[in-house]
């Protein structure tokens, strides 16, 4: 059987793409314009509170030291914190662990002083409308799958009740090894609702062997769904080709990419290793274990978070041809729109695979890129 | 500084004036030893905007690893002429 999800063979590139020659075409050239107005972006992320009123199996926030530090309710607190964070050149914050939605009052004060960011909540409580950021609304399975792992009755439907037809809010489908077919139960009824979906792909807490982890095949398999939606619901999933593709691989972002959080980025220079924090709910930080998803096994991580990150600061390598610059704008774009409230996404304009690009240095400096000979069946590309 | 030193910076500086809308700085006015991260705020998406252009003007290949060396306009001069330099 032929695969149309497979990434084909490519010969050598012998051309030595200009960065002015990808931008020649018109289309490219607006999206590049489009994208790079939202290069000043500093991001920092901030656990709100250690509680939560659901208890999900692979929960990164109860994994590690984190979910023992204590709250500080105090919005004074946190208004200071995020003057001070202005003043070290933060302008966009993800507020997230352990369920932000219990604690409004911090968010409001959070809003008030920095009003680029995003949430990333369960849904299952609504957020007041005069906090203006994205909202993550994490969706993982069907009806039997979200009793079974998040011990939630009803959930969908709770969130659904909550932001139907708000424009806040992205539900963030979590592809487990467990729950792919599961998707085309779900997508039906976010569609029906008018919902916004986009992908995420389960990354392993550090231990974690659960039946949730996944594998060659799942991934494999994940891609290939994520794309066949794509295919089916352009209006109302937030994707791109490059997305399925990056998310998916059998290697991890970290060693696709190299990772810019400063877990893994020893560098201070310049970019996430030197602005970066993720504070816990006391307002306490520390940059040996910063990142967007903390206790993450980083060698699993595939978070739709930490790639928005890892592969958009991998520009440099994705100017080498048509098709890649072209699927790292789809990226970007996707990206955006997904976390910055009021971007909306265009089409995507590279609708094949294509593979991450591997790092260039002077040992290669004739830019001849070696033959890509993976397949979706392989997954050996990456 | 070499009158072609000169050229160079300008040029560069244009570049960078060009590429991140410093709409209040001319090219001839730019202090080419200003500290891009500490002192202009420049990060690294727009520092890598900035490299892929500077590419394309002196056809080059600057490596990802090297950016944290390109602090200002003068690192950036002499980064250049050493690449124009060396023979690949």
């Amino acid at each position: 059987m032929v695969n149309k999800d497979a990434i084909p063979a490519a010969g050598p590139n012998i051309k030595k793409w200009k960065f002015s020659e990808l931008l020649a075409d018109q289309d490219v050239k607006q999206k590049w314009e489009k994208v790079r107005r939202y290069f000043f972006l500093r991001e920092s992320t901030y656990d709100m509170t250690n509680r939560c009123n659901i208890r999900c199996d692979g929960c990164y926030y109860y994994e590690g030291e984190k979910q023992f530090s204590p709250d500080n309710r105090h919005p004074e607190s946190w208004r200071k914190l995020m003057q001070e964070e202005k003043k070290r050149g933060i302008n966009y914050i993800v507020l997230a662990g352990a369920e932000p939605s219990l604690v409004p009052e911090l968010l409001e004060v959070c809003y008030s002083e920095i009003p680029i960011g995003s949430i990333a909540s369960n849904g299952s409580i609504r957020i007041p409308d005069s906090v203006r950021y994205r909202i993550h609304i994490s969706v993982w399975g069907n009806e039997e799958t979200t009793m079974r792992v998040r011990k939630a009755r009803n959930l969908l439907q709770k969130q659904i009740n909550n932001y139907e037809g708000d424009p806040r809010a992205v539900f963030v489908y979590t592809f487990t090894k467990e729950n792919i077919d599961e998707v085309y139960e779900v997508m039906p009824t976010l569609v029906q609702h008018n919902c916004r979906i986009t992908f995420n792909v389960f990354s392993s807490p550090e231990g974690y062997h659960g039946p949730l982890r996944h594998d060659e095949a799942s991934l494999l398999k994940s891609r290939r769904v994520m794309l066949d939606l794509l295919r089916q619901y352009p209006d109302h999933i937030i994707f791109s080709w490059y997305s399925a593709v990056a998310h998916t691989s059998s290697t991890g972002l970290h060693s696709l990419f190299g990772c810019s959080y400063p877990r893994m980025n020893k560098s201070t220079d310049i970019g996430l290793g030197r602005s970066f924090r993720q504070y816990r709910s006391d307002l306490s930080w520390d940059r040996s274990i910063a990142c967007c998803v903390p206790d993450t096994d980083c060698e699993d991580c595939r978070h739709y978070a930490a790639g928005s990150a890892v592969v958009t600061a991998r520009l440099h390598r994705h100017v080498t041809d048509p098709d890649t610059f072209q699927s790292w704008l789809d990226y970007v774009d996707t990206y955006l729109a997904v976390w910055v409230m009021d971007y909306e996404k265009e089409k995507n304009l590279c609708n094949k695979l294509v593979a991450p690009p591997e790092k260039q240095n002077s040992l290669s400096e004739a830019f001849i890129t070696p033959p890509r000979h993976n397949t979706l069946e392989s997954g050996k590309f990456a | 500084m070499s009158a072609e030193d000169r050229t160079m910076i300008v040029r560069i500086a244009e570049i960078v004036i060009d590429e991140l809308k410093l709409q209040d700085i001319t090219p001839e006015a730019f202090d080419p030893g200003l500290d891009f991260v500490d002192e202009l705020g420049i990060d690294s998406m727009d520092l890598a905007t900035v490299v892929l252009v500077l590419q394309d003007e002196y056809s080059i290949t600057i490596d990802e690893d090297d950016y944290p060396k390109l602090r200002n306009i003068r690192l950036i001069a002499d980064y250049i002429t050493q690449k124009i330099n060396t023979p690949a």
